[in-house]
């Protein structure tokens, strides 16, 4: 496929063709990975932190690690479900995405002391986000292609996104560079969410109803857990004011809502 | 970026044309398409009139031409593809189109 001089004079066919490849996805990553070792430069700054601080960090990701676990369970088994060879295709990079921000974060853990962080993750984890996850999976093993892609890529992944993007601003140096390189996969997990839903609602606007009985059960969960991980990070109040407003805007462009 | 003209067959007025730098600090995209694509500054970041914000993922998307309503843009950082209207203060805002 040729490139054009302007990008924004490829037909709809070929962007798409292009956008949702393996080909596309490895270009992209370099450009903000390429160097970097678990989510990080090898040299970043890595000052000591104050030993509530670090006990707060700890408790936030491990909650990011079942948010990001919840995530990889879900795109994996989704592969399957999805209708194309595009969709199909996209998921599987969406798979490798979760999988590294899952061994990042980890990683992270264990550079901040934490020796077993499996365990400290289940000891750690908010309720509602373990609940969050168990509705997911049972969506994503039903096969409901609708269901799970508006739960996961669209409320999952637009409050992570969110979430991550607040954090970063706040957060040590070493743990905003892992940060910002999740944030940039992140784009490309709502954008493929929203887009593949409202192409599926302009073909079967009656799945409103059905999506907004998913978000009616499922949002709430997740709000209230990043609202929890703000708190804990102790981001001031007035800063969290942006916290769903990635979120809340896919969902009225998609027109889901009561 | 260059202010010359650009004369557009079936446009009622010449187009502005732009020459968009090579490296714009944006790097999530592949190299040869970074140029299309800039961080955004947030609420202070005055855009040009080659320049739109994408909706779902927040970035400056460039072409080489100044924007009009009823352009179709793409975001190929989150996939997004896009259609430049009038917004309500009459600048130019992209619609997403699925």
């Amino acid at each position: 496929m040729s490139d054009p001089a302007e990008v924004h004079a490829l037909d709809p066919e070929s962007f798409e063709e292009r956008v949702h490849s393996f080909q596309f996805w490895f270009e992209s990553v370099q450009g903000y990975l390429a160097g970097r070792e678990y989510g990080h430069r090898p040299d970043a700054e890595d000052p000591p932190l104050e030993e509530s601080e670090r006990d707060r960090l700890v408790t936030v990701l491990c909650n990011y690690c079942v948010g990001e676990t919840a995530a990889l369970d879900g795109a994996s088994g989704l592969v399957a479900a999805a209708p194309n060879r595009l969709t199909k295709i996209f998921l599987s990079t969406q798979v490798v995405d979760e999988g590294r921000h899952l061994e990042v974060l980890r990683h992270r853990l264990v550079e901040l002391g934490v020796e077993r962080p499996e365990e400290e993750v289940e000891r750690r984890v908010s309720p509602r986000l373990r609940d969050f996850r168990q509705r997911l999976d049972a969506l994503v093993a039903q096969r409901d292609w609708d269901a799970a892609i508006f739960a996961q890529n669209v409320i999952l992944e637009a409050m992570e996104f969110s979430t991550f993007h607040m954090h970063a601003q706040f957060a040590d140096p070493l743990t905003r560079e892992l940060l910002i390189g999740i944030i940039k996969d992140e784009r490309r997990h709502i954008g493929f969410g929203e887009t593949e839903l409202g192409r599926r609602l302009r073909v079967h606007p009656t799945l409103r109803d059905r999506l907004l009985r998913v978000r009616s059960q499922l949002d709430p969960l997740v709000l209230a857990t990043f609202e929890d991980a703000m708190s804990e990070l102790q981001v001031p109040r007035a800063e969290r004011e942006d916290l769903g407003r990635s979120y809340l805007g896919a969902v009225e462009r998609l027109g889901v809502r009561a | 970026m260059s202010g010359n003209v650009l004369k557009l067959p079936g446009s009622e007025a010449p187009r502005a044309k732009y020459a968009l730098e090579d490296d714009t600090g944006f790097d999530e995209v592949p190299k040869k398409y970074r140029k299309f694509y800039r961080r955004w500054g947030g609420r202070d970041d005055v855009l040009a009139p080659n320049e739109v914000l994408c909706p779902v993922c927040k970035v400056v998307i460039r072409s080489n031409r100044e924007l009009r309503p009823g352009d179709r843009v793409y975001c190929m950082a989150c996939m997004a593809r896009l259609r430049v209207v009038q917004g309500p203060d009459g600048g130019l805002v992209a619609d997403v189109e699925y």
